[in-house]
């Protein structure tokens, strides 16, 4: 029964029936996710957020907005006690039944897909539209459209983002970071995978011969499994050819996805030419 | 004789399956030379003999010390400690390629030495009873305290580390194989030693205590070499679940009560045992991988449930 009603609610969309309908202009917004806080900055409503998760950092603006907790389990309460006429979840199974919950307390609460950079577009669109800011949405909408359309360039270099290294996991077809490097002109190696994320062998890496291993860290230097011996065995990893991307530009699909790609264009140049 | 040959034969097939089969494509005549090979597989294959070995050799000795069929190398809470250890180096951002293995090593050396002290309440005899309360209750409040800084901290990279724990053999290299060969004899000789004293505890202490056995020193050596090889198995390849419990059952089965045949049959069932659910953890769904601890469960339970069924079929 209960699965029934999850599904019935996911079928539904953004907004079931039982949840009160959103205003026409929201002025208390919490948002629970890094990349739904970073759209509403870019929109220009961040005066309008009143509350937003522990792990939502960017822009730095956004670090004056009071914390509520966590953007996955939320915390219904704090929420609440923001007093919001709107809140964005990130859309999950378990984010829905949260939504719900809102709901009844009479808070309108809209969820959110933020994996892909085509979902970035819709998630504009959407929250220009709640803010009444529908220029701004539609704008930051046909942008990452136009990215989206842009034919990708000749891949330059073959690359794998390795975001762990113990069980060794990399980003595959799912995810918005293979977006990225195609756009950049990097072919990941696991673009086969169809999720995000996967675990794999170290063999596995070696077999696939990436040029590049790529690096979600603000540090530039290489990661700390570099050194180690079962990790030498991939070519790229003993020539030291990693390139480490900033969280801020590449930690999550983002507005920013033109910078992203043309910042992971010039690395990649860099990378091959020398 | 013939079941020494038989199990000879069957962690020789494992050896060759693992070094022979893997996600990458690597014709048969290339094996010895290839890169692949040499530096990814053959050290991983050795690796999981020697943990599973050892996780089989802990759980027989474990089993006989509290006389309790229920027990496995991870009861006793160290995969509790080492899973805090973990979470802590994680936490704190401690950096290095050997992080990690040190942190969970020595966060089981700390649930071990809390149990052992707890096993003591009763005066100077360690009391199998205790210690396996004691375990259980070590391993929950490590539990807890490590579920409390993974909801507290940066989500990714500890959820990262709970897969580390759930078990896994890709941090083999020959650097690893080469710590544990020089680690692992030195409990595995003090097992064997206690072989003889082992079968008489089986008796109940007191019986044990009049055919000759020195059972107080007894027990804490058993339970500090078992300890031992437990906190450097998971050290290498996180908690890998059921090898420690089901081998020793398994080879009971077949070898009977005495240690001294039943603790290397041990050592080897549960090496080959390992290399077999590793290999198809790697190879079952490449190029991902499975958690190792998965593939142990789904291979090792239903061999047991077939052979306890024939055990019960020979004894009614």
């Amino acid at each position: 029964m209960r699965g029934l009603l999850l599904a019935s609610v996911l079928a539904l969309g953004c907004r079931p029936a039982d949840r009160p309908a959103t205003p026409p202009s929201a002025h208390r917004i919490v948002s629970l996710a890094p990349s739904s806080t970073e759209l509403l900055f870019a929109l220009g409503a961040g005066d309008q957020v009143v509350g937003r998760t522990t792990w939502c950092r960017y822009p730095p603006a956004a670090l004056q907005v009071p914390d509520v907790g966590d953007g996955l389990n939320p915390n219904i309460e704090a929420i609440a006690a923001r007093q919001p006429d709107l809140v964005v979840l990130y859309r999950s199974p378990l984010n829905e039944t949260a939504a719900t919950q809102l709901g009844r307390l009479g808070i309108p609460a809209v969820t959110l897909a933020q994996d892909r950079l085509e979902d970035i577009a819709r998630a504009a669109r959407e929250l220009g539209r709640l803010t009444g800011r529908e220029a701004a949405g539609d704008s930051i909408g046909a942008v990452m459209e136009a990215l989206l359309g842009t034919p990708a360039p000749a891949p330059i270099a073959r690359v794998a983002f390795v975001v762990w290294d113990n069980p060794p996991m990399v980003i595959g077809g799912g995810s918005y970071l293979d977006q990225l490097a195609t756009l950049a002109g990097g072919a990941n190696v696991f673009h086969d995978l169809g999720a995000a994320s996967a675990t794999v062998s170290i063999e596995t890496i070696v077999a696939r011969n990436p040029d590049l291993i790529l690096v979600l860290s603000d540090s530039t230097a290489p990661p700390a499994y570099s050194t180690r011996r079962e990790w030498r065995a991939v070519r790229a990893v003993r020539e030291g050819r990693f390139i480490t991307l900033p969280a801020d530009l590449f930690g999550r699909p983002s507005p920013t996805a033109p910078a992203a790609v043309a910042a992971l264009r010039r690395a990649l140049e860099g990378a091959t030419r020398r | 004789m013939s079941r020494w040959i038989g199990l000879g034969a069957l962690v020789a097939v494992a050896l060759v399956s693992a070094v022979a089969l893997g996600p990458a494509h690597v014709a048969l005549g290339d094996l010895a030379s290839s890169e692949i090979v040499r530096s990814l597989r053959v050290p991983r294959a050795l690796l999981a003999l020697l943990v599973g070995g050892s996780l089989g050799v802990a759980g027989a000795s474990l089993q006989a010390l509290v006389r309790n069929p229920l027990a496995d190398p991870f009861l006793l809470g160290l995969s509790g400690g080492a899973g805090l250890g973990a979470v802590l180096a994680i936490a704190l951002h401690v950096a290095g390629p050997w992080a990690l293995p040190l942190a969970a090593f020595a966060g089981a050396l700390g649930a071990m030495a809390l149990v052992y002290r707890l096993g003591l309440v009763g005066g100077a005899q360690l009391d199998p009873r205790v210690l396996l309360l004691a375990g259980v209750a070590v391993g929950a409040f490590s539990g807890a305290i490590t579920t409390a800084i993974v909801s507290l901290a940066e989500a990714a990279d500890l959820r990262n580390a709970f897969l580390w724990l759930w078990g896994g053999l890709s941090g083999a290299s020959w650097d690893t194989v080469l710590v544990m060969a020089v680690y692992i004899p030195v409990p595995l000789v003090v097992l064997y030693a206690a072989a003889r004293p082992l079968d008489l505890l089986a008796l109940g202490e007191e019986p044990a205590t009049h055919l000759g056995a020195d059972v107080e020193p007894l027990k804490r050596r058993v339970y500090i070499a078992a300890s031992l090889l437990t906190a450097a198995a998971v050290a290498v390849s996180g908690v890998i679940g059921f090898v420690g419990l089901i081998v020793p059952h398994i080879t009971r089965l077949v070898w009977g009560h005495r240690h001294r045949a039943l603790l290397p049959a041990a050592f080897l069932g549960g090496g080959a045992l390992l290399l077999f659910a590793d290999t198809a953890a790697r190879v079952v769904v490449a190029p991902r991988e499975l958690p190792v601890g998965i593939v142990t469960a789904l291979v090792g339970v239903p061999l047991f449930a077939v052979l306890l069924r024939r055990w019960a079929g020979v004894r009614s």
